[in-house]
């Protein structure tokens, strides 16, 4: 198994009474909320804890793009997988990733991604989100009705910059270029398509199965190897002394999390075409549209306090114990081969980030990194090839 | 009404309902569709042949494929006018209709006879944003677009919670159609029209709702600047769905207007 630090960048100076008193954490939430000046402390502390996390031992470091919103602050991923490019060595950079639709021409993004995995001596990752309907729908104005049409076209347009040695020309739908030829080139060779997946969930491993065992059953369908590195799941994780310390050390920041990270206005998940009609039809919606969405599950978020978490598996936490007994749970469940953990969350301030990362580090990772260790991780990539500058 | 599928010689197919006789006039429906029972257009199909094809995206999300923009929808009804012979028809459109309508009498000014806006989204003015109809809950859609609830519930009553398949195919029915909408208005329903209503010459009659909340009444002096002395009335008592909320009124301000 492979273990990835992810970090949201919460703004963690939300108000007590923030739920009451104002609608959404996305889009609308009020500017003034934000302070600066505390704002340069916080992304500091931020980058200190990712960098942290590589001494610790963890495989990759993940940030990901969030627009107008104080649940993550961090509208550009690429100017935080640079800084990490600089300040670490060894750990892969897990960009998860570029929202490509959003970006016009998207050869921007293949562009960046080139110049991390260059910077970064082959120690990118690049992942490709459509983004969330607050992001993408809402705060940068992409057409729900063809938003994923644009993304697909914008992903094939980048996996095709990358691949080819000479210029070419591309007539999209939604992008024309009469000469596409990226400089710089990334290190690594891009992969053929294939099937690699992570799912983001909040509401815990349970809840994610369905959604994990339709990808499995996919992949058994296209008869492709059912090799766990294909997959990755995050999980909010929380390990102390005992059970009982890691309430007293985790509950607040925590219901921080649950409580005002994602207070978001019912009316921006699930704008009309965001989700597929195959989707709806199945059932399937949004994590977060599905909790969101439901006035009912809305005010039963607000109610919750940390056994709620825990029953439900939306953090796991307690002592080394615990938490290696449930990942192994998940492990069982879900077959990951990649574990992202979120061990900042909410308002935690940074020693507290800093114990959870070490605990981890050295009590849970090791029992757990045998896992899955039968299967070879053929898309991770090879040890940094790094010039004499590095 | 009679519900036909229409094939053009290319192989597009359009889902028509007709009904009444007489000069042809063209219905293009709002946001919600067509319902089942339509009471103003039988109110209009008693002096009328009335057309009412159902706009790209609304039974079928894959006639969206080949419309991707405001100036291929005008030229996919002017495809359609042409295949059903329609030689200068009334072009009545409502909400989301009453854009196409004037998109098409501005894309094609000769095509149009007589325009009537019912509450047409297409303008935009800072000072009176349009309401964002997809930035709310489903659930609460309606009460942005409905003054008269009892006039949603006799005209598009929801299914019943015991039956899930009715529901689902309610849902699924929703959704198309808004994302249909969506891909002409998002996220603005200023898509230049501001620029071609000059160019429309038929006479046009503008009707609001008093009490819109979508579109505000406001907007009808925004389109009455750019057309050639139009009919101006504005129906108390109504909002963004005033065909279907005041349709004694809006069928009586219709029969007026055409004489």
């Amino acid at each position: 198994m492979k273990f990835h630090f992810f970090h949201l960048m919460p703004y963690p100076n939300l108000p007590a009474d923030f739920r009451e008193k104002y609608r959404s954490v996305w889009i609308d939430v009020p500017a003034r909320l934000y302070d600066p000046v505390d704002g340069h402390r916080i992304y500091h502390e931020y980058l200190d804890e990712l960098a942290f996390a590589e001494a610790e031992g963890f495989d990759g470091l993940c940030v990901n793009e969030h627009h107008q919103n104080a649940y993550g602050l961090m509208p550009s991923p690429n100017l935080m997988a640079a800084i990490l490019a600089r300040t670490t060595t060894r750990a892969k950079l897990v960009l998860m990733g570029n929202s490509v639709a959003l970006y016009n021409p998207p050869i921007r993004v293949a562009e960046e991604m080139a110049m991390l995995d260059v910077l970064s001596g082959g120690r990118l990752i690049a992942g490709f989100p459509v983004g969330t309907p607050m992001d993408s729908v809402f705060a940068y104005g992409e057409n729900p009705a063809t938003l994923r049409d644009k993304y697909r076209e914008a992903v094939q347009l980048i996996l095709r910059a990358w691949r080819e040695p000479d210029v070419f020309a591309f007539n999209g739908k939604y992008t024309q270029l009469r000469y596409v030829n990226v400089w710089p080139r990334p290190i690594q060779k891009c992969l053929e398509n294939d099937f690699l997946y992570a799912n983001l969930s909040y509401f815990g491993y349970q809840e994610a199965q369905k959604v994990m065992d339709g990808f499995w059953q996919t992949v058994a369908r296209h008869n492709v190897e059912p090799n766990p590195y294909r997959a990755g799941f995050l999980q909010f994780v929380g390990v102390a002394d005992s059970d009982a310390e890691a309430e007293k050390l985790y509950a607040e920041h925590a219901k921080y999390f649950w409580q005002r990270c994602l207070h978001v206005y019912g009316g921006y998940v699930n704008p009309p075409g965001y989700t597929s009609l195959a989707t709806i039809k199945a059932g399937i919606e949004g994590q977060v549209a599905r909790i969101i969405s439901r006035a009912g599950a809305r005010a039963e978020l607000a109610k919750m306090g940390w056994r709620d978490f825990i029953d439900r598996g939306y953090l796991v936490a307690g002592s080394p114990d615990t938490v290696v007994d449930r990942l192994n749970d998940l492990a069982d469940k879900l077959r990951v081969g990649h574990l992202m953990v979120l061990l900042q969350f909410g308002n935690m301030p940074k020693e507290t980030a800093l114990y959870n990362t070490q605990r981890f580090a050295r009590e849970v990772m090791p029992r757990l990194r045998p896992r899955f260790g039968e299967w070879e991780d053929r898309w991770w990539p090879a040890t940094p090839k790094q010039g004499a500058a590095a | 009404m009679t519900p036909e599928t229409v094939r053009l010689p290319d192989g597009r197919r359009w889902q028509v309902l007709t009904a009444g006789r007489g000069p042809d006039l063209l219905w293009l429906h709002g946001v919600r569709g067509i319902p089942a029972h339509d009471p103003l257009l039988q109110r209009l199909a008693t002096h009328r042949r009335v057309i009412a094809p159902l706009a790209p995206g609304f039974g079928d999300a894959d006639e969206l494929e080949h419309v991707g923009n405001v100036h291929d929808l005008a030229l996919a009804y002017d495809d359609l006018r042409r295949h059903l012979g329609l030689e200068r028809p009334v072009v009545v459109g409502h909400s989301f209709g009453g854009m196409i309508a004037a998109e098409l009498a501005a894309h094609f000014p000769d095509a149009v006879s007589r325009l009537v806006l019912l509450a047409p989204f297409g303008l935009w003015d800072d000072a009176r944003p349009v309401a964002d109809i997809f930035a709310v809950p489903a659930p609460e859609v309606d009460s942005l677009l409905w003054h008269d609830m009892t006039a949603r519930d006799a005209l598009w009553p929801a299914a019943p919670a015991a039956d899930p398949k009715a529901a689902g195919a309610q849902i699924i029915a929703t959704a198309m159609a808004m994302t249909a909408v969506a891909k002409f208005l998002w996220p603005i329903p200023d898509k230049g029209l501001n620029r071609r209503l000059k160019r429309i010459t038929a006479r046009a009659l503008l009707v609001f709702g008093a009490a819109d909340a979508v579109v505000p009444p406001a907007y009808v002096a925004a389109f009455a600047r750019h057309l050639r002395q139009p009919e101006i009335a504005v129906v108390d008592r109504a909002g963004h769905m005033l065909p279907y909320e005041r349709t004694d009124e809006v069928a009586a301000l219709i029969a007026r207007f055409l004489g």
